[in-house]
């Protein structure tokens, strides 16, 4: 599967971090989209990656931009472990593994968890990817500075009034 | 989209008598759920409002994304702000399948709450988060761009 900058990514289904299903058009909701996809909370990676996120969380609950985590964790522990990031954005499940291979992000360097390989998707409303970041590497993964960049440059291509209506 | 609390019932009569309050349309968009019970963080009395923009009412917003949502799980069926106009906070409604987790409402910080058994709201996805900005006026977490 292509999931490069102006491919559209799959709209994903997969139950949230309370075992509720969801689809991730319905998480964008009409808003930009940070999607991360992630080994899961026992990588120190990820848990660093993710505190960043949920700090940066603040500047997205008053800009209309919205965030999402995949990982195989089961629903039960992505909730504590989203309760320990105090992060208030969802976690999507993928524990069966059902996007996993669809999506070509199996890590499969490790054979032992099969989890997700590290990645960040910046996407429009409608889940056209805006930009890909591959974060095997964590020096691979998006800052928080390129997130904002992303999502300035999605929101002024989407909104019709960025520039102020005369 | 308006309902109507005397301090004790609710109603979806806008001849009810009580306080009109606005709240998230798609609550009773969809389906009844039968049996339910709502929280209702607010109060008949007129002069109980508070900005929506206020510290307190944003915090509320965000305990009901870290937590309360979390905490309802499947027994959520939605939740909705109050609103009396564009800017003004009239207190929440969650709606639920059983009233035991009521005691943990971080609404209840601001109006304290009511329990009220109900089959006027429908099932609505909960907010992914984190966005507890309005959309255009209407109350929280409703409405889309």
């Amino acid at each position: 599967m292509d999931l490069s900058s102006g491919e559209r990514f799959p709209d994903l289904d997969l139950p949230d971090h309370t075992g509720r299903p969801r689809k991730l058009s319905e998480i964008a909701g009409g808003d930009p989209l940070v999607l991360v996809t992630s080994r899961g909370w026992w990588c120190p990676k990820e848990g660093r990656y993710l505190r960043e996120l949920t700090r940066l969380q603040d500047e997205f609950e008053v800009a209309y931009t919205r965030i999402a985590a995949v990982s195989v964790d089961p629903p039960e522990v992505q909730a504590a472990f989203r309760a320990g990031l105090g992060a208030r954005f969802i976690f999507l499940s993928d524990a069966e593994r059902r996007w996993l291979g669809q999506l070509g992000l199996e890590e499969t360097t490790d054979t032992s968890h099969r989890p997700y390989r590290p990645a960040v998707f910046t996407l429009f409303p409608d889940l056209t990817i805006h930009a890909a970041y591959n974060g095997y590497w964590f020096w691979g993964r998006a800052t928080m500075e390129e997130l904002r960049q992303d999502m300035r440059a999605i929101s002024r291509a989407i909104r019709t009034d960025w520039e102020v209506p005369q | 989209m308006n309902v109507v609390f005397d301090g004790e019932r609710l109603s979806a009569d806008p001849h009810s008598e009580g306080r009109r309050l606005r709240i998230d349309p798609r609550c009773l968009a969809g389906e009844p759920v039968a049996g339910a019970y709502a929280h209702v963080c607010a109060s008949a009395d007129r002069e109980a409002k508070l900005r929506f923009d206020e510290p307190e009412v944003q915090q509320v917003r965000r305990d009901a994304l870290e937590y309360w949502i979390t905490l309802l799980g499947e027994d959520l069926v939605c939740l909705t702000t109050c609103a009396l106009d564009a800017s003004l906070y009239a207190g929440a409604i969650t709606v639920t399948r059983t009233p035991e987790r009521f005691g943990d409402d971080p609404f209840a910080r601001l109006f304290p709450g009511t329990v009220v058994e109900t089959g006027l709201f429908s099932e609505v996805p909960p907010p992914p988060g984190p966005v507890i900005e309005r959309y255009a006026g209407v109350p929280w977490p409703g409405g889309c761009f």
